[in-house]
């Protein structure tokens, strides 16, 4: 059984941290260099109120616009608690807008497309309001300004209009965003504007229900390969994070990627020193091996099985999790993918990820002890058990939730099964009971959810006691003893 | 109904009546109040009584009644009518909680249940205002209010500890915590505030105690499905709060009870489970906090006293260690020496220590000591946690850990020998501290099967065990006298034979020690030693060593039921019937005494059988000691008759239902030993044995078959002459059996014996009524065992009445049946056929019907002769299903598949294997190459061009081989 990447609707614990960001504010200070505007320290010295800054950008003086727009972009820049709220309301964003049109006041374009891409920063409905303002089709055309600083800001503030949601990337996308975006690759882009192309690229590659449409994915893909070829990591890192995105979808999707040949790149930046490269390059050859076998085989032939075990003893409790769960979709399936897993050395450091690894982690390798048990040849399931998997898996049945519980249980009914077939359902007893196995199994028949109870019952009755039930009945003739009788029918087998 | 005074009125006079211990005016009453609680309003007469009623228990009543009420009806089951109507529902609703709050606590319980109930229906969507209105009471400061909000979430919310996760489930979850983790939160640091205020104020503590275990527990369910993000950000206050908490002592809040655990005791214990779940679930958040609670649960074992008041919490501290210390990265928290010796010496050894109430249970509660101490349900004692933290230890520090129990096992020992009868508590530590520490795999049927190699068992046997055993009173020391008979039992597997052999006649000696602990324990080692296999599949000690101890055994065996306590010790009776079976004809000598005991045993427990397993093994033992007997002298099954029949009448005419299954067995086993014809005894009780109310309890079915199957082949003849008018009966039964899918292959076995021995002139008029009842079973439902058993009889049937008469039985059923069976059930299914017997009665049946069946060969059925043929060759060359039952002697109780429903099998009344065929044809495969041989001889010509042109190549070559070993060649 395959599992997809977990559709979380409801989430109880706080935002991943390991995730890629969203939205990003722009408070780096080295900017202003690239902006030698004149009265800056003025500027510094007596900021304006905000009802200065109302009137001063809705006035007619060029020069007090520019000292307010500024002044709107440094309270927004701040390090703590920015007045988003606050500016929105001062209704200034469709002028701020307007200004990204004045060609021929660069220094102005630059600071309100700055104060917008830092609005569109906070939540979705402070992105709104940028949006609203009309800001989309501005920004676009200004990934075309012949200043790098202006173009590289407005690339960014496009990003964070993509990271909102698929319906503002979707926006974007329609309006074309792609090709300007894609024109500023080149062997000659500065490593820092690189960056934040490649995470607006990432952002536009992001988020589902609907993914993003398949001619701007298949217009991404290309520049994408090309930037993963990098050797700046936080490029190489965004670019395996929308290559994440664009393989958690359907098959035909992660077909799409597969395509592209770049599976044994992303194998090879899985065993990358670089946590953050590590993260979504794993992610995405996870989302790979949810596919089909075909799909999976091509990741098996990318070599992920020689870079998984040293990422299921990672010291990062996520990456041992995220390394599992991709172990457990490949041990789901054909048994040939499974010897495979045997070949290439994975029982070891499963069985000891399942000892001792991290709780969310040992969940997972119980699936993939799971999906082995359900697809292995009885041979293979033998070595499995030979590799010492079920002294930890027993252990778990103490974790402390119901459906790990569940699925050990199961998972060793099928094992009984396998050792009916082998004629060696005594020798598994004994096991299951030298290794403590028999008086957890006996106290889950306690255990409160049903299910479990139930599973728990039914492998004590089975296995270690035993019992039948039962349903043309004679009814007792005049001499009180059954009475033997039938009526015919018609017979057909 | 209305809510009016006089409808108040007459409900309490019912409710007082249902109060009645006349069961003449409650039973009415009850049956009254039933028939009106489908009125609208009923639910809110109840409350309003319950809250207004002048008297106290009608209170308590309606309080009880309304839960009882609301427990059968507030589900609205899918399809079936709403059985409160909805302005009741909301009223209740309205009310409930209010009122609840106000109520006295023996009424809050019941209605805090209540709401408990309708939660589960209703909350958090038909219900969405219970939240607010719980956390809203935190604020009044009453904290009886307040812990009757506590305890109504704690019942809501516990649910979340055992469910899946799933989106409905965790919205609620997230519902909760927005509601109600942050005033819990302000209740818990407020409520600690005020435990500082009213440190000397003994009730006000008590009441501020209870809601911090409430509230502790909801912390537990509010944390147990994942990390929620709230108490990630309040980890902190949670943390420290608790952990200062579990350093807490007041002398105000300690009890004088030494048995029942104190509020203080329950908190710190629910605080061990909380950050249990956090060590093992939340690792990584977790991590900076966890060094602080392993001191601080170490140093509360250190201080916790031996009363019993401590035992739930010192067993969760101690496994709240043992889990944390088998974790790599906390290894370095305990791997200090000094740590482990104080560990050792501080939370180990004390907790090992034979307190007072072990004391007591082992004189006066010895049944409950022996399922402790030797079937391990010791789950969540003291001695059991210590010993698990001790495995926990020794998977990184076997050696040290090893290291500095020796030096205390050598201590303690020196502090016994110094005085004994004062000291000798020490030694019982010493001795369990050993076994703790070598013991690292165990099974009930083995024994230890890994030790620890750094602990020498076998020098410590001989120098400390053995000497107690061979004291000279066995009554001295009787805990030091079972551990030692303990250890010997669990490392059977360890210590050398040799030594074994020498502690046999101690263990002998033993049976008569007055402690029931130390014989029962005896017996039991006895038992397990007899048990053992040594090399080639036989016992490891053999009849010849046991040789010198019969007589003593069996004496002191038989001794020991007499012993006061023991008069049904089931591990006594297991090691009579052991031991028979270890000895065998070496028994005889003393079969008169020992079947008269084991006679006068089966009356006395008949009067009332409470002992399963005991009287499992009296059976068993008395089917060893009539077939020990009867194979030497088998004239001597006259006098197991004339001492058992006795007895079983009696049994059978009261109607023991436990028994009735083993009498049934032992008489078929006596039955089969008469080598002439049947006594007319056993004809005498024929018909009553057809009696349906015998046959509708499953548990009876087996042996009762099994004994009619006796009957059949000792007496088929007698049958069919002296009670003809029973055939009817005797086929009603196997009709009743067939029907169902449980028992028809005990069906199949009834029938196999009616057509194998009843002369076939008695059967010949049902043979036709037979075969229908089968087709239509077939027909309507098919099942792979129904098939086996189907195929085997349809061929056993071909074999004793030939193959023609079976064509034209079922062409007389139906036109073209024949070909039917053939084509849709012999030739697809016969491969499914197991065991060896079974298999070639089928090969037997088959060549029959190839060779000695003319329509096979010259009507529409020839098209069928190859397949079949082929079919034949396939189950030849199948490989043989060759798994060989257990030997008898080492067979358990809970090896014998069946065991726990009514019926258990004896294993040493055990059947031999029949062979109805056997004398007729020795190889089926050459019987079938001389069928052949004749069959082309009678055609010549026809065999061979059929062979030739479609059998396939692979099963002609097969063929040829048969051919050949033959030696004979077709025509």
């Amino acid at each position: 059984l395959r599992r997809q990447r977990v559709e979380v609707s409801i989430e109880l614990r706080k935002a991943k941290k390991d995730e890629q960001i969203l939205k990003r504010r722009n408070i780096s200070i080295h900017v202003k260099e690239a902006n030698p505007s004149l009265g800056q320290d003025r500027a510094y010295e007596v900021s304006p109120s905000l009802e200065e800054i109302v009137e001063a950008v809705n006035g007619d003086d060029t020069e007090l616009q520019l000292l307010a727009t500024q002044a709107t972009r440094r309270l927004l820049s701040r390090h703590k608690d920015p007045p988003i709220n606050q500016i929105i309301e001062l209704g200034i964003i469709p002028r701020m807008v307007e200004f990204l049109g004045r060609a021929d006041n660069a220094a102005l374009q630059f600071e309100a497309a700055w104060a917008l891409t830092n609005i569109a920063s906070g939540t979705s409905e402070h992105t709104r309001a940028v949006v609203e303002g009309g800001a989309i089709p501005a920004f676009i055309s200004l990934l075309s300004s012949p200043h790098m600083h202006i173009s590289e800001q407005s690339v960014w503030a496009l990003g964070n209009i993509a990271g909102d949601g698929p319906l503002y990337r979707d926006a974007l996308i329609a309006r074309n965003v792609i090709p300007p975006l894609l024109a500023l690759v080149s062997p000659a882009t500065p490593v820092g504007f690189l960056r934040n192309i490649t995470w607006t690229l990432s952002n536009l590659c992001r988020n589902k229900n609907p993914c993003p449409p398949l001619d701007a994915v298949q217009k991404i893909l290309p520049v994408l390969i090309f930037l993963l070829q990098h050797e700046d990591k936080e490029v190489i890192s965004d670019c395996c994070w929308a290559l994440s995105y664009l393989t958690d979808s359907c098959n035909d999707r992660i077909q799409v990627v597969v395509d592209t040949g770049i599976l044994p790149r992303l194998v090879e930046l899985m065993g990358s020193p670089d946590v953050n490269v590590v993260t979504p390059a794993l992610r995405a050859i996870g989302n790979v091996v949810t596919g089909t076998d075909q799909q999976t085989q091509e990741a098996i032939d990318a070599g992920v099985l020689t870079v998984l075990p040293r990422l299921l003893r990672h010291t990062k409790p996520v990456i041992q999790k995220e390394a599992a769960w991709t172990l457990s979709n490949i041990a789901a399936g054909p048994c040939q993918q499974i010897q495979q897993i045997i070949t290439c050395g994975l029982l070891p450091p499963l069985v000891e990820l399942l000892s001792k690894g991290d709780f969310k982690a040992q969940k997972e390798a119980v699936w993939v002890v799971a999906n082995f048990m359900t697809g292995g040849t009885v041979h293979q399931v033998v070595e499995l058990v030979r590799s010492g998997v079920l002294k930890p898996l027993l252990n778990l049945l103490l974790a402390k939730d119901s459906k790990t519980i569940l699925t050990i249980l199961e998972t060793i009914s099928k094992l009984f099964l396998a050792a009916e077939k082998l004629g060696e359902t005594e020798k598994l007893c004994l096991l299951v009971e030298e290794l403590d196995g028999l008086e957890k199994i006996e106290d889950l028949q306690n255990h409160e959810n049903d299910m479990v109870y139930r599973a728990a019952l039914n492998i004590i009755e089975k296995y270690f006691s035993g019992e039948e039930n039962t349903d043309l009945e004679p009814q007792p003739g005049q001499d009180g003893l059954y009475d033997f009788s039938v009526e015919k029918q018609d017979f057909d087998f | 109904m209305e809510l009016s005074d006089a409808n108040l009125q007459t409900l309490t006079e019912y409710l007082k009546k249902t109060l009645d211990p006349d069961p003449a005016i409650r039973r009415p009453a009850e049956k009254f109040l039933e028939s009106v609680e489908g009125s609208q309003n009923y639910p809110l007469l109840l409350l309003t009584l319950l809250e207004k009623s002048q008297e106290n228990v009608i209170k308590v009543c309606a309080s009880v009644t309304f839960k009882n009420y609301i427990k059968r009806n507030w589900r609205i089951v899918e399809d079936e009518p709403n059985k409160i109507c909805e302005s009741d529902r909301v009223a209740i609703k309205a009310n409930i909680v209010p009122l609840m709050l106000s109520s006295p606590e023996q009424i809050q319980k019941q209605l805090s249940d209540a709401i408990s109930i309708i939660g589960r229906e209703d909350f958090p969507q038909k219900w969405p205002d219970l939240l607010t209105e719980m956390v809203n009471r935190f604020q009044s400061g009453d904290f009886h209010v307040i812990n009757g909000v506590l305890r109504t979430a704690h019942s809501l919310f516990k649910r979340y500890r055992h469910e899946f996760k799933s989106n409905e489930l965790w919205t609620e979850i997230k519902l909760v915590l927005d509601a109600f983790a942050l005033p819990l939160t302000n209740l818990f640091k407020a409520t600690i505030e005020l435990c500082s205020t009213h440190a000397n104020d003994a009730s006000a503590l008590k009441v501020l105690f209870s809601s911090l275990i409430l509230i502790a527990k909801l912390f537990y369910s509010l944390n147990f499905q994942d990390l929620p993000e709230f108490f990630e950000d309040n980890m902190e206050t949670w943390m420290t709060n608790f952990h200062s908490l579990l350093t807490l002592d007041n002398k105000l809040l300690q009890t004088d009870d030494e048995e029942e655990a104190g509020l203080l005791e329950l908190l710190k214990s629910q605080i061990c489970d909380n950050a249990a779940l956090y060590a093992q679930k939340y690792d990584e958040e977790f991590q900076p906090y966890l060094p602080r609670f392993v001191t601080a649960i170490w140093n509360l074992l250190v201080t916790t006293g031996q009363e019993v008041k401590y035992d739930l919490l010192v067993s969760n501290a101690i496994q709240f260690l043992a889990s944390v210390c088998e974790r790599p990265h906390y290894k370095h928290l305990f791997e200090d020496q000094n740590t482990l010796t104080s560990i050792c010496e501080k939370v180990i050894v004390p907790n090992m220590e034979f307190r007072a109430a072990d004391e007591e249970a082992f004189e006066d509660n010895s049944e409950e000591y022996i399922r402790r101490d030797l079937e391990g349900s010791d789950v969540d004692t003291r001695r059991r946690a210590a010993c698990d933290l001790v495995r926990g230890l020794c998977k990184f520090f076997e050696g040290p850990v090893t290291g500095i129990f020796s030096g205390y096992v050598n201590s303690m020992l020196q502090e016994y020998a110094k005085n004994p009868s004062v000291n000798w508590k020490h030694k019982d530590a010493a001795i369990y501290l050993v076994t703790s520490l070598a013991s690292k795999a165990q099974t009930q049927k083995h024994g230890i099967t890994q030790a620890n190699e750094l602990v020498n068992l076998t020098e410590f046997f001989v120098n400390h065990i053995q000497p107690d055993l061979k004291s000279a009173t066995v009554n001295e020391f009787p805990v030091l006298k079972a551990d030692g008979i303990k250890y010997i039992m669990i490392f059977r597997n360890q210590v050398p034979k040799e030594q074994l052999l020498v502690s046999i006649p101690l263990l002998i000696n033993h049976l008569q020690a007055e402690s029931i602990v130390v014989h029962t324990y005896a017996a039991h080692a006895l038992e397990r030693l007899f048990t053992m296999r040594g090399t080639n599949n036989t016992t490891l000690i053999t009849a010849a060593e046991m040789a010198p101890f019969v007589e003593v055994l069996l004496t002191n065996l038989f001794k020991a039921l007499t012993l006061p306590g023991s008069s049904e010790n089931e591990y006594i009776m297991k090691a009579i019937m052991r031991s028979f079976s270890l000895l065998q004809e070496s028994i005889i000598p003393y079969m008169p005494s020992v079947i008269t005991q084991l006679t006068q045993k089966l009356l006395a427990v008949s009067k009332n059988p409470s002992k399963p397993h005991f009287n499992h093994y009296m059976f068993e033992s008395i089917c060893l000691s009539i077939r020990i007997t009867c194979k030497a002298n088998p004239e001597a099954v006259g006098s197991f008759e004339e001492a058992l029949f006795l007895v079983f009448t009696e049994i059978l005419q009261n109607d023991v239902q436990e028994f009735i299954p083993y009498v049934f067995q032992v008489m078929s086993l006596l039955l089969e030993m008469h080598k002439n014809e049947i006594p007319s005894s056993y004809m005498a009780l024929f018909p009553h044995l057809l009696q349906p109310v015998l046959w509708e309890r499953t548990g009876n079915i087996p042996p009762l078959v099994r004994l009619l199957q006796a009957y059949l082949e000792r007496g088929a003849s007698t049958i069919a002459s002296a009670a003809a008018d029973k055939i009817p009966g005797l086929l009603g039964v196997f009709q009743k059996l067939i029907a169902s899918k449980a028992n028809d292959h005990q069906g199949f076995y009834l029938l196999n014996s009616i057509i194998e021995h009843m002369p076939p002139e008695s059967v010949d008029q049902y043979r036709k009524q037979i075969f229908i009842l089968l087709f239509q079973r077939l027909q309507n439902s098919k099942t792979t065992k129904f098939i086996k058993s189907f195929l085997v009889f349809i061929n056993l049937y071909c074999v004793r009445y030939g193959a023609l008469a079976l064509q034209e039985i079922f062409d007389g059923i139906q036109p073209k049946m024949f070909g039917m069976v053939l084509e849709k059930i012999i030739i697809p299914e016969i491969q499914k056929v197991s065991g060896q017997v079974e298999k070639k009665i089928c090969a037997v049946g088959i060549t029959k019907i190839l060779t000695e069946c003319p329509p096979m060969m010259d009507t529409e059925y020839t098209k069928l002769w190859i397949p079949l043929l082929q079919a034949l060759i396939g189950l030849f060359e199948l490989p043989e299903d060759d798994t060989i039952p257990d030997e008898e002697h080492f067979i358990d109780i809970e090896d014998t598949p069946g065991y726990q429903t009514a019926f258990s099998q004896l294993a040493f009344a055990g059947k031999k294997e029949h062979d109805p065929v056997g004398q007729m044809v020795n190889n089926p495969r050459i019987h079938l190459a001389q069928s052949l041989h004749k069959l082309s001889t009678a055609c010549p010509g026809r065999v061979l061009s059929m062979l030739s042109t479609s059998l396939n190549a692979e099963a002609l070559q097969y063929l040829q081989g048969y051919l050949q070993a033959a030696s004979v060649s077709l025509l």
